[in-house]
């Protein structure tokens, strides 16, 4: 089984992890607030720029700093935190590393993609769903936070121009229910094509349905095409406010156990793979502070890479720390990154673009195959998942916001059979 | 709930991979009443040392939770490796005990 570490911690009730985690969106609302003063946009500016959020397609990649500015987009981000944190809340659900990795994944992508209003009908059909199985609404809570990652199809589907005026926000809504209706059996029947190797499993969902739906719009000659709508100045500012989080999540693994530095290496020891919950396995000390150790690393990673930490780039980031709580360390994780950044020498790849660093970040989707079969494979694998990740967006056509999720998925499931095929059994 | 009764398939397939890892010979009796179902384990001639059959009854013995299993239940019993943490969100009570040189599991899971 996955090693299991003894600790012992501070006793954590719900509240203070929510508090904990409710840390996110206050520290982003109060700096969208003081940054659209600082920029003299003020309050009118940061209206504005959240209505050019939500009317805008959202498809991969749009980045909501370039779109609406920089204090809109914290104010959304803040606002999509709040609400989820209330979700977690009002369903009384336990504070797990599962659940960590999703709050942290969606104020990621509430940087790109998923804004308040285009979530929403994902949200209501996951509700129906539940309504309609008669099961609890908080069994399904945690599939649609993820799921979110097809927001941009309602956002495409209202504000893309394929209906009319007026008809547009019905379709779009019925078809933002009717994703968040179907994803919650999809989404888990499709773990098996990798065997829980992907981490972003939702994107590997959300890449079929997005395909489908693609596929259905251009039989009507509708052609939906990724873009490339990107934040390109480096700001210091939101540099330092990561940096700032990320010392906060070292120093509360610290506060909850006095003991984390000492037993910090036994986390990496850990294989990664579906379900890897180091709250279970390792405690909130050591959770929190691998969490920050893995956002240091990677603000590190952007920085030396010579990338902008834009809205795209701050959702990979947060994406490896939220999974910095459900199966990601810096040891499983690192192959990954080698295999990527050794591919894209081959292909010649700008090492400082957008899209090039957001495949580094998001390809650690796949750290359990490097923390299953060690670091060859993980290299292998990582190259791999480059090579498929700049082909597989055109076939959803930049629906699905887990793009590396869909290519993770694709990567696992090759990868892992072919090692098995290989492999003797041992007696 | 759904599936319910392939969630508990599930449980003993995980459960059996475990055990298969450890002895030859494995007994299971499976009591499924209206409330709850027992799944009753009996490993002959544990190989397993006392720290690890305690690890494995603090991992069993962590909360039951709904949102996991509603999620990833397909995943029990896929692969070779063990999946203690997902059964464990999966049942509402473990004992596990090592008796005789045989290992005791009784894993209970209610119907909610």
């Amino acid at each position: 089984m996955e090693e299991y570490n003894e600790f012992i911690e501070k006793d954590l009730h719900k509240e203070n992890k929510l508090l904990i985690l409710s840390i996110f969106p206050i520290s982003f609302l109060i700096f969208g607030i003081v940054y659209s003063f600082y920029e003299y946009t003020g309050i009118d500016g940061v209206i504005e720029g959240l209505l050019f959020i939500f009317i805008s397609p959202t498809t991969l990649l749009t980045d909501f700093l370039k779109v609406g500015g920089i204090g809109a987009t914290f104010l959304n981000v803040a606002m999509i935190g709040f609400f989820n944190l209330y979700i977690l809340k009002h369903f009384k659900l336990r504070i797990n590393g599962l659940l960590i990795a999703a709050f942290l994944t969606v104020i990621g992508f509430s940087f790109f993609g998923k804004n308040v209003l285009n979530i929403m009908p994902i949200f209501l059909g996951g509700y129906l769903y539940s309504r309609y199985q008669r099961i609890p609404v908080k069994n399904i809570v945690l599939v649609i936070m993820f799921s979110t990652a097809l927001s941009p199809i309602v956002s495409e589907i209202t504000f893309g121009g394929f209906f009319l005026p007026g008809y547009n926000y019905i379709m779009g809504t019925i078809i933002g229910v009717l994703i968040g209706f179907i994803i919650v059996p999809l989404s888990s029947h499709m773990l098996k094509f990798h065997d829980g190797f992907n981490l972003y499993n939702i994107g590997f969902t959300a890449g079929i349905i997005g395909t489908v739906f693609t596929s259905f719009l251009k039989n009507f000659n509708r052609d939906i095409l990724p873009v490339s709508i990107i934040y390109e100045q480096q700001n210091i500012f939101i540099i330092l406010l990561l940096l700032a989080l990320f010392i906060y999540l070292v120093l509360i693994g610290y506060f909850i156990n006095k003991d984390v530095v000492k037993q910090y290496p036994r986390i990496l020891r850990s294989k990664g793979r579906l379900i890897t919950d180091f709250t279970v396995l390792d405690g909130y000390g050591v959770t929190f502070f691998n969490m920050g150790i893995l956002g240091l690393l990677s603000l590190t990673l952007v920085l030396l890479l010579g990338g902008t930490v834009n809205g795209p780039v701050i959702a990979g980031i947060f994406t490896i720390v939220g999974f910095g709580a459900f199966g990601k360390h810096p040891k499983n994780c690192y192959p990954i990154i080698i295999g990527v950044l050794l591919c894209g020498l081959l292909y010649q790849m700008d090492y400082s673009s957008t899209s090039f660093i957001i495949t580094v970040l998001f390809s650690t989707t796949i750290a359990p195959i490097a923390g299953t079969y060690g670091v060859i494979i993980g290299i292998l694998s990582g190259g791999l998942h480059l090579t498929l990740v700049n082909n597989v967006g055109i076939i959803h056509g930049g629906m699905n916001l887990y793009n590396n999720g869909f290519s993770g998925g694709i990567v696992a499931s090759f990868v892992v059979p072919m090692i098995d095929a290989f492999k003797k059994e041992s007696q | 709930m759904k599936h319910e009764l392939k969630k508990v398939c599930r449980i003993v397939d995980e459960m059996l991979t475990l055990l298969l890892h450890d002895t030859t010979e494995v007994d299971f009796k499976i009591i499924n009443r209206d409330e709850k179902v027992i799944i009753h384990i009996l490993g002959y001639n544990t190989k397993f040392d006392d720290e690890y059959i305690d690890t494995l009854k603090i991992i069993l013995n962590k909360q039951r939770q709904a949102e996991v299993e509603e999620y990833y239940w397909q995943l029990a019993g896929e692969t070779e490796s063990d999946e203690l943490v997902l059964v464990s969100a999966m049942v509402d009570h473990a004992t596990v005990e090592k008796q005789d040189g045989n290992l005791y599991i009784e894993l209970i899971r209610l119907y909610t």
